[in-house]
């Protein structure tokens, strides 16, 4: 499992994000941020499952697409 | 007879042929959520004159059809015309739309009644928070355990048979999550099928609205009426609406069901911890299920897919990466509006990049394309739903929804229809499994489930609390 965020670079990420924090509030969210470190890594896991599940991943190709792309002249 | 334990087929054929009045059916419905929301909080607004007033109203016209005269309620995340819509938050209290959601509008105009507004999680997200300005809703099954969320006063109300029917929504298993701790059927259609229009966003990309109902055609019967291209819904499809309810058949002769086992076999414990191995209870409810679907004459086959992790986590980044842009400014100029739990889960959005958003939607059709190619040979597939049963109410850690095995939320990241049923009971507490199809499919979906419903008794089930009030039999 991944661990939280360190306390100086959750800071940044709190100004960047415009939010204005109690210390608690900034504790609660630092400690929920282990979980934006898993998504991250799992959002970046690509190739056969047995590899994935052994933590052998491959990176994704530069041509894989978003699964939302624009239509033109769709809105 | 007491009209409130009718399903909506059975209630919509009384009013047919005329042995049952909309109004007494409104009346009884009204009398139990008198006599047992205080304890179960299902509802955070009953509309009782204006129902009374629509049933007689209806009473006199012809027939629109099955739901005329059929009382229903909604999430309070969906948009009511006049009438307050708080989704749960103290932010939208004083919040009055000035029109209908969509899905209302269609429901309203096919002849169903409005009872009331459902407790929500606030914005669909944040419960069961007991610091909001509406207490979480109870599960009827016993009042000490959780309903599960966010769809919680959506599900109670139609197990516990305050309302016929009831529309939810689900983002990462907001209706079939309830649907599974209350013991109902609960569906998540297609993305596209259901228009989205008037109803609270938490997810552009991964919210769904669905029905809540006691059976399978009480299902077919409310998609049938929501279902169809809303052009002001720029998600919504245009494509043909099949008639659902003639999918429903006892036999699934010469149908192949794939099976999805090692997400609760394998993947939960690989990818969560420990603490989420399955229940040895709930894995003998599944594999007893899909006896049940071979029974019926389906074909089972092994499915394998990605990790249960690949699939929820890109389910939460992208929903947590839209949620927080969405309340962004609220964020940042009000945010002692929010309670503990949306603001905590909803604030976690804040901190991932552009590029991190960008890796999900990628990993997205990646698993859109490895579902779609693993499903070309299956007409269907099961999987599980919650692998225990509802825990107590006042056990729910904050930050649960990510610790937790999500077994719901890879139909969202897939868009694909999944219908939740109940398959057995722990310790009174009802058990489920999903039913998934490919996109658009859900006529396979209720035909597999129909056929499931007939061959077992649990969605005759009802909790002790939904016993007919002294004087209704």
């Amino acid at each position: 499992m991944a661990e939280p965020i360190p306390p100086d670079r959750f800071t940044v990420l709190v100004e960047r994000a415009g939010l204005k924090l109690t210390p608690e509030e900034f504790e609660e969210l630092r400690e929920g941020s282990r979980f934006v470190e898993r998504m991250k890594e799992s959002v970046r896991r690509s190739g056969p499952r047995e590899a994935r599940l052994r933590g052998v991943t491959r990176p994704r190709e530069k041509t894989a697409e978003p699964a939302h792309i624009f239509i033109a002249g769709k809105d | 007879m007491d009209p409130s334990r009718l399903t909506i087929a059975q209630a919509s054929a009384a009013i047919a042929q005329g042995s049952l009045a909309p109004l007494s059916l409104v009346d009884s419905y009204l009398e139990r959520i008198a006599s047992l929301d205080g304890e179960l909080h299902s509802y955070v607004l009953v509309l009782a004159e204006e129902a009374r007033e629509r049933a007689r109203a209806l009473a006199a016209e012809p027939s629109r059809g099955p739901l005329h005269g059929i009382p229903l309620s909604l999430k309070d995340i969906y948009w009511t015309r006049g009438r307050r819509t708080t989704a749960g938050s103290r932010l939208c209290l004083d919040f009055v739309p000035a029109e209908d959601a969509e899905t209302w509008r269609r429901l309203e105009a096919a002849g169903a009644i409005l009872l009331g507004k459902n407790e929500t999680h606030e914005f669909a997200i944040g419960g069961p928070d007991f610091t909001l300005p509406f207490p979480p809703a109870r599960n009827p099954w016993n009042t000490a355990h959780y309903p599960a969320g966010s769809s919680s006063g959506s599900a109670v109300a139609v197990a516990a048979g305050l309302t016929a029917g009831a529309l939810g929504s689900d983002t990462g298993g907001s209706i079939r999550g309830p649907a599974a701790f209350n013991g109902i059927a609960g569906l998540k259609p297609t993305y596209g099928r259901v228009s989205r229009r008037g109803v609270f966003p938490l997810s552009y990309t991964l919210d769904h609205c669905g029905p809540l109902t006691r059976t399978v055609e009480d299902c077919a019967l409310l998609l049938q009426a929501i279902a169809g291209h809303d052009p002001l819904d720029p998600a919504s499809a245009d494509r043909p609406v099949p008639d659902y309810r003639k999918a429903l058949e006892r036999r699934l002769d010469g149908m192949a069901i794939g099976v999805i086992r090692h997400f609760h076999e394998a993947d939960a414990v690989a990818g969560f911890g420990p603490e989420n191995a399955p229940n040895p209870a709930y894995c003998a409810a599944f594999e007893e299920a899909c006896r049940t679907l071979e029974k019926a004459g389906a074909r089972l086959v092994d499915l394998r897919l990605s990790p249960l992790l690949d699939y929820a986590d890109a389910n939460r980044l992208i929903m947590l990466a839209e949620a927080f842009a969405l309340h962004e400014t609220d964020f940042q100029e009000r945010p002692q509006g929010f309670g503990r739990y949306a603001f905590a889960r909803i604030g976690l959005g804040a901190f991932f990049s552009a590029a991190d958003y960008v890796e999900a939607l990628r990993a997205r059709r990646e698993l859109c394309r490895e579902f779609r190619e693993a499903t070309e040979g299956v007409d269907a597939v099961v999987s599980a739903n919650a692998t225990a049963p509802a825990p107590k109410i006042d056990t729910v850690p904050l930050w649960g929804v990510f610790e937790r095995a999500s077994y719901t939320a890879p139909y969202n990241l897939l868009g694909a229809p999944a219908l939740s049923l109940p398959i057995g009971f722990e310790d009174g507490l009802p058990l489920a499994f999903q039913i998934a199809g490919k996109p658009f499919a859900e006529s396979s979906v209720f035909k597999v489930g129909y056929a499931f419903e007939q061959a077992t008794p649990f969605h005759r089930e009802r909790p002790p609390i939904a016993a007919s009030l002294p004087g209704r039999t």
